[in-house]
């Protein structure tokens, strides 16, 4: 393979921004760990590896169709899965998230992500569009599902980001605005009603249910932190492996939600800024792409994965800037976890795929049956 | 329309996507470039700290008020290396250490000062009152350090008599931590007795200081607080005087292993319960040398085994009431009917022989009792049939946790199914022969040789067995009670129960009782004794005197007899005779007692 197969079979910008974000990620992992003798980055390393091959190789052998074909087979799977961790899940602070391999953390929740947004986009694909009230209810069962089991784990971070793309796609789908503009009023204006026939207790077990950190002075203490690094940045940053903030055990999670803000500190205003535009170019590119396709498959998948993207990362920045309460959401790419790197890595090796198989005939046919989706 | 439509889309979610961009970039300019010399100094010079005060736990008393177990604060120096380097030279830092607190930093404690490998650094445990008066004095020396007020547990030198049933305290290990998120390494939690089970109620809340503090480590302002809350008093149900006295009548009787146990028969409440030999509590906690911990882990008496919970022994003829009863209410006799029983007992070519040679003659099931006839047990046995003796010997609650929290084993009552299921082999007669006199599968707790004649002395209830009384709720500053709790009641006749009962009473009055002994006691009062084969083979055929093979020794008890209430059950590891030794050891006990006023 030489470089200019890659120009000409992938897209060259997103092949090189999440090369180099996997990359840089090893380099911050290792920044915000390294104080505590952690071999995290080690780990990182592997993994890394591991989604460069992902990246090179998949979109080569793999062809997204097939995916498409198996994606409720893998839907059954990855709910299987999630049942599976909540029984004999590995514990750790409080949540079960984990399945233990031995050598490796499995965590399906973040496997879950890329199996809905392949579900959802297979199942648009079937339908007629704009989506009908009928077929928003099936949509409304088939995320329901996932979103509980990994709300109840309790992971309420993973939970929104299986929900938040889909969203994205039911309005990229457009739908009949009556019904479900009746059935969300509904929702609305009974809800008030509802909860006035609750009981006590279980009103507060509905707050509790949405927003269980509430009350947590664990996540004011990370806030106040993580705004100090990434503030005592300034404008060029401390310099790597410099931030006194996180060496000094003064920001929690330092190497998963909180990469950010290490990165913030060291780095500066001008890199981390930059950092954000790289995310907004990236998420907005697959969007685009998947704008111009005409198979709806390939374009639903595109436009999943890139508000997955986009959606994550936002969520993740303005949590450790504090412009949103701390909900547990890993910064794509960047933040240490293998499931998730490896997922994400997946999820751009899809995206490959569509882009070489789908985008020399789509960008050809462009009707306007096609582009009014 | 529909082209504005197509275009819309996508160009919505874009210019959303754009607009949180833009705000988020807005933000990072705001907090980095236009407060970032702010936040830089707040990083520099400002930190938060967290400083975590534990409560002290709840104590331990005993039924009476006695105390066996309290907190009492020590201090502790405790080092912020960061705070520490900025203001000192680790040199300089050592140098006075040693020159004005006396204390000498190890090689470790100094790595870790230097190389920040932690937040905070422990320099020194338990402080004496003259350190921490010349730390306050020189403190202008010592940025960074700060003392600590570390609650550290006391065991009362009663609480020896029954370390077993208190436990132990320690830090939680990385298990428990990562079980429990609120619990922080510097806080005692239950490790074993009833400092775990009722660690809930003992351990209080610690509180939590943040505070910030400026670049000397000198208190700026305390951002938000939470006051610790202290740990509940408990109240057991053990009667250490009792307690105590079972201690050294064992002690005295020169035995080297068991257990008693002495309960209230109407609340089951739990006055009593040594297990032999015991361990020094306190140095248990403290840290012994490894010397000792060797001695006590390779000590052929298991000091550190709770045998009155953890052990499974054979019951031997303490089992025999409880047969006697569940016979009598098959109908299988009644008080009246007389078995001929004698010195041996044959089914096909297996003999089964009475412990005493002579046989009993033509005798009714309180004679039987009176003189622990094995082969009128045989033929009950045979009678009654295995399946109806195992179902009742589980309704009394043999086998089962009566109370899982504090029970920790409970006995096999074996039947066919359990046979089949364990030992892959069929149920025979001689099975039955054997169980009917509690030998054989049969294995139980010394805990549970109480369970086996409660409900016959309490009205026929099955209790669940409670170790401790009640508690001082300090939230709303009352004393709860823990109740008595029904488990199932079961009905016997009265004449049943009575025939059984005197069976009891000439054990210890009869002219063939087996453990006169017991009528030193000043109280009328009625018992059964026990002595189980431990490795028949061996004991019978090779003349073994070896100590763990000899037989188990057994003693069952309840005074006043019209009216018990205390129901005492006495277990001898390898004591060889429930007459000879362990009805003597009842005896001492229920004697020393009566005198010193403890029991009436």
């Amino acid at each position: 393979m030489d470089i200019r197969s890659i120009v000409k079979d992938y897209d060259p910008y997103v092949f090189l921004i999440s090369v180099l974000l996997i990359i840089w990620s090893v380099i911050n992992i290792y920044s915000a760990s390294f104080h505590e003798f952690s071999n995290l980055y080690i780990k990182q390393i592997f993994f890394s590896l591991l989604s460069l091959l992902i990246i090179l190789f998949i979109p080569r052998f793999v062809n997204y169709r097939k995916l498409l074909e198996l994606s409720f087979i893998l839907y059954i799977l990855g709910v299987l899965m999630l049942v599976f961790v909540k029984l004999f899940g590995t514990t750790v602070l409080g949540a079960k998230r984990w399945i233990n391999l031995g050598f490796f953390q499995l965590q399906p929740s973040e496997l879950m992500k890329l199996i809905i947004i392949l579900t959802v986009a297979h199942f648009l694909s079937k339908i007629q569009l704009p989506i009908s009230f009928k077929n928003f209810l099936k949509l409304i069962g088939l995320i329901a599902v996932p979103f509980v089991l990994i709300k109840i784990q309790p992971d309420l971070g993973s939970a929104l980001l299986v929900l938040l793309p889909v969203l994205f796609m039911v309005f990229f789908a457009g739908f009949k605005s009556r019904y479900i503009l009746v059935f969300n009023l509904g929702i609305l204006l009974l809800s008030p009603v509802i909860w006035n026939h609750l009981q006590d207790y279980q009103k507060s077990r509905i707050i509790a249910f949405l927003n269980p950190e509430e009350h947590s002075k664990e996540s004011a203490y990370q806030i106040i932190q993580a705004v100090i690094a990434v503030g005592s940045g300034q404008v060029i940053g401390k310099g790597f492996l410099e931030g006194s903030q996180s060496k000094y055990y003064f920001l929690p999670e330092q190497h998963t939600d909180f990469i950010f803000a290490t990165i913030g500190e060291e780095w500066g205003f001008l890199v981390s800024s930059l950092l954000v535009l790289v995310y907004l170019f990236l998420s907005l590119r697959i969007l685009y792409i998947g704008y111009g396709l005409s198979d709806m498959g390939g374009k639903f998948i595109c436009y999943g994965i890139g508000s997955l993207i986009g959606v994550q990362a936002f969520i993740n920045i303005s949590m450790n800037i504090g412009l949103l309460p701390v909900v547990g959401v890993p910064l794509p790419f960047l933040s240490y976890g293998g499931t998730a790197l490896i997922s994400f890595s997946l999820l751009i090796a899809i995206y490959q795929n569509i882009y070489r198989v789908d985008r020399s005939i789509s960008f050809k046919l462009v009707s306007s049956e096609v582009q009014k989706y | 329309m529909v082209k504005i439509w197509k275009f819309n889309r996508f160009h919505i979610v874009s210019i959303l996507f754009i607009l949180v961009a833009v705000v988020i970039v807005s933000r990072l300019f705001y907090l980095q470039v236009i407060k970032g010399e702010y936040y830089r100094e707040l990083s520099d010079r400002n930190y938060m700290k967290v400083f975590i005060t534990n409560p002290p736990r709840g104590r331990i008393y005993d039924r009476n008020g006695v105390l066996l177990a309290y907190d009492i604060p020590t201090f502790q120096l405790i080092c912020f290396p960061y705070i520490l380097k900025k203001n000192h030279s680790v040199e300089e830092f050592k140098h006075n250490l040693e020159k004005y607190l006396n204390i000498t930093l190890t090689q470790k404690q100094e790595e870790m000062i230097s190389k920040n490998l932690h937040p905070t650094v422990v320099v020194k445990k338990e402080l004496t009152q003259d350190q921490v008066f010349r730390f306050w004095n020189y403190s202008y020396l010592f940025n960074g350090l700060y003392i600590e007020v570390v609650p550290k547990r006391v065991y009362t030198e009663y609480a020896n008599y029954l370390p077993h049933v208190i436990g132990y305290v320690g830090y939680p290990s990385e298990k428990d931590l990562n079980k429990n998120p609120t619990l922080n390494i510097n806080m005692l939690i239950g490790k074993a007795g009833v400092e775990k089970i009722y660690d809930h109620i003992l351990r209080g809340k610690p509180g939590e200081k943040t505070v910030l503090v400026d670049a000397m480590g000198r208190q700026k302002k305390i951002l938000w607080e939470e006051e610790p809350e202290k740990g509940n008093d408990i109240y057991l149900t053990i009667d250490i005087r009792l307690q105590k006295i079972a201690y050294e009548s064992f002690k005295e009787s020169g035995k080297e292993s068991g257990a008693v146990v002495i309960v209230d028969p109407k609340t089951y409440e739990i006055l009593t319960l040594l297990s032999y030999p015991t361990y020094d509590l306190q140095k248990f906690y403290q840290g012994m040398t490894l010397e000792e911990w060797k001695q006590l882990t390779t000590n052929k008496y298991k000091p550190l085994l709770n045998k009155a919970f953890s052990g499974l022994y054979p019951p031997g003829s303490i089992y025999k009431p409880l047969v006697s009863l569940v016979a009598l209410e098959n109908g299988v006799i009644t008080p009246q009917t007389k078995i001929l029983s004698k010195g041996e007992f044959s089914i096909g070519k297996y003999v089964y022989k009475n412990w005493d040679k002579r046989g009993c003659g033509y005798i009714d099931v309180s004679h039987a009792l009176e003189m622990s006839c094995d082969t009128f047990y045989y033929q009950l046995g045979l009678r009654v049939g295995a399946e109806s003796i195992s179902k009742y010997t589980r309704l009394f609650g043999v086998g089962e946790k009566l109370n899982p929290d504090i029970e920790t084993k409970s006995g096999i009552v074996p039947d066919k199914t359990w046979k089949k299921k364990v030992l892959k082999t069929s149920w025979f007669h001689g099975d039955t022969v054997n169980l009917s006199i509690g030998q054989g599968y049969l294995v139980i707790t010394p805990f549970e040789a109480t369970k086996m004649v409660l409900p016959i002395i309490n009205g026929g209830y099955v209790l669940k067995p409670n170790i401790l009384k009640s508690y001082f709720d300090n939230k709303t500053q009352r004393l709860v009670h823990i109740q008595k709790e029904i488990i199932r009641k079961m009905e016997f006749k009265s004449y049943n129960v009575e025939a059984v009962k005197y069976g009891m009473y000439k054990v210890v009055y009869g002219y063939a009782g087996t453990a006169k002994v017991m009528g030193t006691v000043p109280i009328k009062n009625a018992g059964k004794t026990g002595t189980a084969q431990v490795y028949t083979y061996a004991t019978r055929h090779k003349k073994y005197h070896r100590w763990d093979l000899r037989d188990h020794a057994w003693f069952v008890s309840f005074l006043p007899y019209d009216d018990p209430k205390y129901l005492t059950a006495v277990f001898v590891e390898h004591g060889e005779s429930g007459g000879k030794v362990a009805a003597p050891i009842a005896a001492s006990i229920l004697r020393k007692a009566y005198y010193q006023k403890v029991i009436d």
